[in-house]
């Protein structure tokens, strides 16, 4: 068995991919520590708050190949997102849901070995563990060998974040093993010195980076580690969102595109895609999620959108509300999240990650045509892998919103018409049904994948 | 000199640091703990611990 690209760094274990389902390997080596935790109740214990991903091990071990170990079939999780495309509060529950495992490890003798976004999916609307090889016996007398590690990983994209801007957090898809602390040092403003915690786990760390260890290592107790975890604990849970006002906060009830538009463009959407056959969906553009809500229960959707706030707010009402079948993600798509890590191959593309039934392009096209300078071709070739049916709305030149993209530039889109539109689109999709957007210029396609 | 560092284990520093700041929290927890009694005894109500209000919520659950 291959493992996964990812899947390299623990020699606990790895993951593999056989026949459509994602298994994983435990080695020998591994035993002592997997005995633990399924023997002292811990495993139980998570699986019953649903912060750890459930397993079950695959009795015939022999037809994948291996000698000796054993094999697990976890629950499969359906969309794999990465941690740089996520908004604050889902980083910020990643991160409080990484010290919950840690202290209630504890708890039972044992301690998380590694403290990484990437062992965290969001799964049913809430953060869930995936690495159930992360667990370890914990050695007492020894501190927290995660804690840097969680640091960088966690309290970095927090903090830059907090004090910077919501999009910094991005820097962590060119840091995906931590953001070192000197460049997070360098990027925090002064200020942040004043803040207790942030000057003990950040600045004072900084400094005493690369000092080398004392000879004696076993003078930390359990005592202090889950003073530790519980200093941390409350940290996090201290930290948020300065609240800035971006364009698309409120888009649809401040702008001229008020009540009447989006009552037409709702009931329209419901009647489309009331007699199509799909279980997964993608909402390219979803704003506040408007569009995305109107889908089934049943409907697994993933809904994204370049504007954090937009993002980070539907992700609070999804918690809310328990509208748990929605995955919100922070993705420009004009910059989507690239294929990174080793030989690029350990993160996929959001691109090559994007497959459902339906993709939903609502009043989207225009910015990727003319604010962005896509061509329409290169629109419907993008689009066209992506799903099977495509529910895509156009606004043409006449729009009230498409002449103030091109208020302060030249027109330079001379193929940006409702007639190019079509004949670019039927070269590649079969119109099923096509209609105006209430009393505006704008047309609502349903297309289907020819 | 910024090479150097490189050759040392990243994740030294990190076991003193963390040995400072259970002492700095062992303090304030304490301070802490020491305030919510103070003010306890002049409220008269009890002082509900930590751990059994998570035992409670873990039970609930």
């Amino acid at each position: 068995m291959t493992p996964h690209p990812a899947s390299y760094r623990d020699n606990s274990g790895f993951v593999f991919r056989y026949e459509g389902n994602v298994y994983r390997y435990v080695h020998p080596a591994y035993e002592a520590h997997y005995t633990r935790l399924m023997g002292s109740g811990l495993y139980e214990a998570l699986l019953k708050k649903n912060r750890l991903v459930a397993h079950e091990e695959v009795k015939d071990a022999a037809k994948f190949g291996f000698t000796n170990g054993s094999v697990l079939l976890p629950q499969q999780i359906p969309f794999i997102s990465y941690p740089y495309e996520w908004s604050f509060d889902m980083w910020k529950d990643a991160a409080l849901l990484t010290l919950e495992i840690a202290a209630a490890s504890l708890k039972k003798q044992m301690i998380l070995k590694d403290a990484t976004p990437f062992n965290i999916q969001f799964y049913n609307g809430k953060p869930i563990f995936i690495d159930t090889l992360s667990f370890e016996n914990y050695e007492e007398g020894k501190p927290w060998v995660a804690y840097r590690q969680f640091c960088e990983c966690f309290l970095a994209p927090l903090l830059l974040m907090q004090y910077c801007h919501p999009d910094t957090a991005k820097l962590f898809s060119v840091y995906p093993n931590g953001i070192p602390m000197d460049v997070l040092v360098s990027l925090l403003p002064k200020r942040s010195r004043w803040n207790m915690n942030t000057f003990l786990h950040v600045h004072l760390q900084a400094k005493l980076s690369g000092r080398q260890k004392p000879a004696a290592e076993n003078k930390f107790s359990r005592q202090k580690l889950e003073l530790l975890l519980k200093g941390l604990q409350s940290y996090v849970q201290n930290i948020s969102l300065k609240k800035t006002k971006t364009t698309w906060d409120n888009y649809y009830t401040d702008t001229i595109l008020g009540d009447d538009y989006l009552q037409a463009k709702t009931k329209l959407v419901t009647a489309f895609i009331s007699d199509i056959q799909y279980t997964t969906a993608i909402d390219l553009g979803a704003n506040d999620g408007h569009f995305s809500l109107l889908l089934g229960n049943d409907k697994t959707v993933i809904a994204t959108d370049a504007d954090h706030n937009c993002i980070n707010e539907l992700y609070l009402s999804i918690k809310r509300t328990n509208k748990v079948n929605l995955l919100p993600l922070v993705n420009n798509l004009l910059t989507p999240s690239p294929a990174i890590g080793w030989a690029n191959t350990e993160r996929e593309s959001i691109t090559a990650r994007l497959k459902a039934g339906l993709v939903m392009a609502l009043a989207l096209v225009h910015h990727l045509a003319i604010a962005g300078n896509v061509p329409l071709a290169l629109i419907a070739d993008w689009l066209h892998p992506m799903g099977e049916y495509l529910l895509v709305e156009f606004v043409p030149k006449s729009d009230e919103k498409v002449k103030l993209l091109l208020q302060h530039r030249k027109d330079i889109f001379d193929g940006y018409t409702p007639e190019d539109f079509k004949a670019i689109f039927t070269a590649k999709y079969t119109i099923l049904k096509e209609q105006q957007v209430g009393h505006t210029n704008r047309v609502l396609f349903l297309m289907k994948r020819k | 000199m910024h090479f150097f560092f490189l050759y040392i284990d990243p994740g030294s520093g990190s076991y003193i640091l963390q040995m400072i700041i259970a002492a700095v929290l062992g303090v304030s927890f304490f301070f802490k703990n020491f305030w919510l009694s103070v003010k306890a005894f002049f409220t008269g109500k009890k002082k509900a611990k930590q751990e059994d209000k998570e035992e409670e919520k873990d039970t609930a659950e």
